[in-house]
């Protein structure tokens, strides 16, 4: 990955846990409601951005791109959607990432082959074990 | 092209809602079942519509006046005039055609301002009063008479109106009363004309349209007389002692009068369509989930009553709902509903430019499945003012080989007929509670999804 793209990269993985948080709650609140234009408009943005970041090869869905404003996504569809997303990019994220050799020991991106100094944190999927 | 139950402006093919203009837009067959009541116009805080007040009480006080002064005749004839005004279309006429008061009746009236001394001195402060001194006089005899009096701004409302909206206007007669020359008067003016019989049409604006006026017989009846009168009144004596009380104690109705005057926060205009409430669509909807199919204990009948109730709220504004139609079609009974088509949402104005679809007529199954039949029985509905377009609503979801006769049915005669069902209106209700979206893209979503199905 380039400076540039892990600089998108952050950017859209924030907006991503957050709209995350909104909709989950929304949904849960109301799972089958239908979501307003509004906001279908915004998560279609960040996600049209999110495809081009992740490309083919991340995509979660390859029949996937945007949400029809016709079809009336429901909350939870949205929400689901939305996790789907936000773990493809933790994917990206660790097949992306380093950990130094020397004490601490702490994790950066890796940018054009090379270990950077923009530090990360671990992947999800080692923290969790 | 005859629409059902149609509007000035659906004849016209102008696209405005009735929520969007001022006044209430009028059937071409039939009356508006509302009315002028002047009292609001005392009430609401205008100006304009003060003075318009006054104008209509002194324009009444002034036939009194010469009726006193012995010109009873030329008075009586003045008022039975005054007593219809067909061009505004309001009340309860299936014809637009209303019968004038009779001689007695004008003398009734007329006679109050010699009979009460109150109003001989002073005249009356609301003229609509008059419903509780004289039988037969009611709320249409009270709108018509007060739109008689004011019929010269109500013209140049009109006029206006038209021009704003590009409503066709012709040249015209109409009575109108001369206020200076007391006397009714043949003027030559220009109005929208009814295309069916030539009449002319005069606009009343939305905000001084009320089911019951405010001062009414029932509410003087229920409200105010048995409290105030010696039980031996109480109700066992019929309207026309009533009445005759009424004229012999003039104060107690001024009394009356004073403590509506004094009461006139509930005072509003009524609309001409109110939306049920959330809560009562979401028990309309259980009520229809839990409908057998078929006709088993009238379950038909009571799923097309309530769908008519629901569907004509969630729809509403974007579509105004005109009529539910009961009529016998191979031995069974069916109930459509009828929508004006008013090109609110880019859908329906697609359907009305692709299919011609004037009115949205909507089918109500109460089926277990819908068959060939069901289309084709819609099908043949759809000519002339229905276009080309139209709409199932039914219990479940429609089979794949009636889905592909609808398509069929598209690629052979270019006509589109949708089928929603249970699953649809209950996303139907619960974006009708939630506000995130239109009920109506329900029905846009199904039809984009059959315009995605048809053959290239």
């Amino acid at each position: 990955m380039t400076k540039e793209q892990v600089d998108i990269f952050e950017k859209l993985q924030a907006q991503l846990g957050g709209l995350h948080t909104e909709i989950t709650a929304l949904s849960k609140k109301s799972q089958n409601e239908a979501l307003n234009k509004f906001k279908l408009k915004f998560i279609n943005q960040i996600l049209a951005d999110a495809n081009i970041l992740l490309d083919d090869k991340y995509k979660p869905f390859n029949d996937f791109d945007l949400f029809d404003e016709i079809e009336m996504p429901s909350n939870s569809d949205a929400a689901m959607m939305l996790t789907q997303y936000l773990n493809c990019f933790e994917k990206l994220r660790a097949d992306n990432i380093k950990k130094e050799d020397k004490f601490p020991q702490n994790w950066f991106w890796i940018i054009d082959g090379k270990l950077s100094t923009i530090r990360t944190v671990m992947p999800k999927i080692i923290k969790e074990k | 092209m005859t629409l059902i139950r149609s509007r000035l402006n659906d004849f016209h093919s102008l696209p405005f809602r009735q929520e969007e203009v001022d006044f209430a837009i009028p059937f071409l067959d039939e009356d508006i079942p509302l009315y002028v009541d002047p009292f609001l116009l005392w009430k609401i805080n205008s100006q304009q519509d003060n003075s318009l007040h006054t104008s209509i009480v002194n324009s009444f006080n002034q036939l009194g006046h010469l009726y006193v002064n012995r010109k009873e005749n030329e008075t009586k004839s003045i008022l039975i005039e005054l007593s219809e005004c067909n061009e505004v279309g309001l009340g309860n006429s299936k014809t637009r055609q209303g019968k004038k008061i009779g001689n007695k009746t004008a003398d009734e009236i007329l006679a109050l301002f010699k009979s009460i001394p109150q109003i001989n001195k002073q005249g009356f402060q609301h003229f609509e009063e008059i419903q509780l001194f004289v039988d037969n006089i009611s709320k249409d005899r009270i709108s018509d008479i007060s739109c008689s009096l004011i019929k010269s701004f109500l013209i140049d409302f009109t006029i206006e109106q038209c021009q704003k909206l590009g409503i066709p206007i012709e040249k015209c007669t109409v009575l109108i009363y001369d206020y200076k020359n007391q006397k009714v008067k043949t003027e030559e003016t220009y109005l929208p004309v009814n295309p069916d019989n030539k009449q002319p049409i005069i606009l009343t604006p939305k905000r001084w349209l009320r089911y019951v006026p405010w001062i009414n017989y029932d509410d003087y009846f229920e409200s105010y007389y048995i409290k105030d009168v010696d039980k031996a009144f109480d109700g066992k004596l019929n309207r026309v002692q009533i009445l005759n009380f009424n004229r012999n104690n003039y104060d107690l109705v001024h009394t009356y009068i004073s403590l509506k005057e004094q009461n006139t926060k509930a005072l509003t205009n009524d609309p001409l369509f109110s939306q049920i409430p959330v809560l009562s669509a979401k028990r309309k909807l259980a009520s229809i989930l839990k409908l057998q199919t078929g006709k088993t204990n009238n379950a038909d009948k009571e799923y097309e009553d309530l769908m008519v109730q629901t569907m004509s709220s969630m729809l509403y504004p974007h579509l105004d709902f005109a009529k539910e139609q009961s009529r016998t079609d191979s031995g069974t009974q069916i109930r459509d509903l009828v929508f004006y088509n008013n090109r609110s949402y880019d859908f329906l104005k697609d359907i009305y430019d692709t299919y011609d679809s004037r009115q949205l007529v909507i089918e109500l199954k109460n089926v277990k499945e819908v068959e060939r039949e069901h289309i084709n029985q819609l099908n043949r509905y759809l000519t002339e003012q229905f276009g080309r377009f139209g709409i199932i609503f039914t219990r479940n979801k429609v089979p794949k080989s009636i889905f592909q006769n609808t398509l069929d049915l598209w690629s052979g005669q270019r006509r589109c007929i949708i089928v929603l069902d249970d699953s649809d209106l209950q996303l139907m209700c619960e974006v009708y509670e939630s506000k995130q979206r239109h009920p109506i893209e329900v029905i846009k979503r199904k039809y984009i999804e059959f315009t995605r199905s048809c053959p290239a």
